[in-house]
């Protein structure tokens, strides 16, 4: 055994391996079309598996009721890197009984990015075009998407929890395709790195869509980018499964999306409210109580 | 009944045309010397140019009922120009003719690479996606401007029915193409941080499926593939060699510059290892029940057999 199996353990059991063998399509070579490969996502999720449950100690309720087959997963975004995102697919590969591979669909401009690009297609995350998402959704995939965008995860403190403007794509794939909606609150994510400000002019000449500053970042420099360890909860709602025309004008798209817009505020609320007495360090990341 | 093949003196048009023995009687028509003995084709002519009276000659000679066009110019061994007069005006010279000299049948053989290399592509490209290669990459302008050739031509000319195929990289022991020969060398450079998905198509599949195309009767524009996509540098390694890591900020000016003199890829498609193309090519394995026979894997093994056409 090499010592890096000794650290961290593969988190998949031979039972776990088979069965998301069966569910991904994967060719001779041991890959899908979007590039996820299960023995790369496996070497991921043994060490991020720690993290999961040591540092930020997930506690993640509702995962069993995800219904199978086609699903779509959508959460509040927030904390500035998609640590949300990492932290609900390794809820749904740690935590049911019948563990799945979750979807993202990420930013467009991710594939342009060295070695995280990859690195993310490998785990099975996909550029968030509509063509992808149907086509997944077609195959009995979990797709995670966060309707919020930039705009949720890029958000400063001052508007954490507080839901951003959502888009409509989402629903009327769900129609299109017949894919039931879960919605999903991750209460903690949005202070593992609290943003007090985003300076928008630096972004632009750097060509990110933020820049933020937070408490440490960039005072103390690269060490002001370790995540700070906050104790996470994920919660998945009910599910909520749509009908109708999904060529039907916006307006009527805009109420099914406020729907599941105000399950996830509802859940986030109950989440805060729900949360054990604030530690120094979550006061200073300005928690709301 | 006669069909003329174009780009005869490769490999791939020799399979296609013993996949047709029997069915056709095949004329062979390239540029280049025929190096190799064959019996495959009934007769063959060295041409000067496909946009040459010499090529109306053959036509009038043989009134052949079909044309299966393969004889396309690599960027790896020509200038743009060149690719220019062969891959654009001798296609728009051969169709033109076909049209006047009633071939029932036309096969043209385009590229993936038209669709381009994007970050923005989504996986399993439908062929009714935009052309984004010449926007991109002006190299490649020829390449989309002889596929707009064929489908113009496919929509004029209702009578002679056309099939543009957009085929994955097809590679195989026998082939001389620029991926094979970039597989088949023992150092493969690749870009360091990038591992784009890549698609391949064995020789003998590709050459089957030409040969489905010539024989089925839907019309339209197709994407062909093998059987699903892989890492370029998991591909490197199934085909022997080993994967050479460089940046990129190294590697295309590195490529710009020994591309000049011909001996290694052309720098622009680089950009192909970096973004995945991704093509579907359901509507062609639909329309012309078309399977592929070799795996991806035996796909990229079989670079390490000796040649056997």
């Amino acid at each position: 055994m090499s010592p890096r199996r000794d650290l961290f353990p593969s988190p998949f059991s031979e039972e776990t391996r088979a069965m998301l063998l069966q569910s991904a399509r994967l060719n001779s070579a041991g890959y899908d079309a979007w590039g996820l490969n299960l023995e790369s996502l496996e070497r991921a999720t043994s060490v991020a598996s720690v993290l999961y449950r040591r540092y930020f100690r997930v506690e993640a309720s509702g995962v069993d009721e995800v219904p199978q087959g086609r699903v779509l997963l959508v959460a509040n975004h927030g904390g500035q890197l998609p640590i949300d995102g990492a932290l609900i697919a390794l809820a749904m590969l740690l935590e049911p009984e019948q563990p799945r591979v979750v979807r993202g669909m990420v930013e467009r401009w991710f594939p342009t990015l060295p070695f995280v690009g990859t690195f993310f297609i490998r785990c099975g995350q996909v550029v968030g075009d509509p063509d992808n998402c149907r086509e997944l959704l077609n195959q009995e995939q979990a797709i995670m998407v966060f309707p919020e965008g930039v705009g949720g995860i890029g958000k400063t403190m001052r508007k954490h929890y507080q839901l951003q403007e959502f888009g409509t794509g989402f629903v009327r794939l769900a129609l299109e395709t017949g894919a039931p909606i879960v919605p999903v609150a991750v209460i903690g994510s949005e202070e593992i790195y609290p943003g007090i400000h985003n300076l928008r002019t630096l972004a632009r000449l750097l060509g990110t869509p933020y820049v933020p500053i937070t408490p440490f970042f960039p005072l103390l420099g690269p060490l002001g980018m370790l995540p700070l360890p906050v104790r996470i909860q994920i919660r998945f709602g009910q599910s909520m499964l749509f009908e109708g025309d999904p060529d039907q004008p916006d307006e009527e798209v805009q109420h099914k999306v406020e729907q599941v817009k105000s399950s996830i505020q509802h859940m986030l609320d109950e989440g805060i409210e729900a949360r054990p007495r604030l530690r120094m360090i979550d006061r200073l990341a300005g928690v709301r109580r | 009944m006669s069909a003329l093949i174009t780009g005869a003196a490769g490999a791939l048009s020799r399979m296609v045309a013993r996949e047709l023995t029997g069915e056709h009687e095949i004329i062979g028509l390239d540029l280049r010397p025929m190096v190799r003995e064959t019996t495959v084709f009934s007769s063959y002519y060295r041409l000067k140019r496909y946009n040459h009276r010499s090529t109306d000659e053959v036509f009038r000679r043989h009134k052949p009922r079909a044309l299966i066009h393969l004889g396309v110019r690599g960027a790896a061994a020509s200038s743009q120009r060149q690719r220019y007069t062969q891959n654009v005006l001798g296609t728009r010279h051969l169709l033109m003719l076909a049209a006047r000299y009633d071939v029932e049948r036309v096969v043209v053989l385009s590229t993936f690479h038209v669709y381009g290399a994007h970050e923005h592509n989504p996986v399993n490209i439908r062929e009714d996606a935009p052309l984004r290669a010449s926007q991109d990459f002006p190299e490649l302008a020829d390449a989309v401007e002889l596929d707009h050739t064929a489908t113009q031509f496919l929509w004029r000319f209702r009578d002679m029915s056309t099939v543009l195929l957009r085929p994955a990289h097809i590679v195989g022991p026998s082939l001389r193409n620029r991926i094979t020969r970039l597989l088949k060398s023992q150092y493969c450079p690749r870009l360091l941080g990038f591992d784009a998905m890549q698609q391949f198509l064995h020789e003998e599949d590709a050459a089957r499926a030409i040969a489905l195309a010539l024989r089925g009767r839907s019309v339209g524009v197709y994407n062909v593939a093998g059987e699903g996509a892989l890492p370029y540098s998991r591909a490197i390694r199934l085909a022997g060699g080993r994967p050479v890591v460089i940046p990129r900020l190294l590697l295309y000016p590195l490529f710009r510059q020994l591309s000049r003199f011909r001996v290694v890829f052309p720098h622009h498609l680089l950009d192909y290892f970096r973004y995945a193309t991704i093509i579907d090519d359901q509507a062609f394995r639909q329309d012309f029940g078309f399977e592929s026979r070799y795996s991806l894997v035996e796909t990229l093994a079989s670079l390490q057999l000796p040649a056997k056409h």
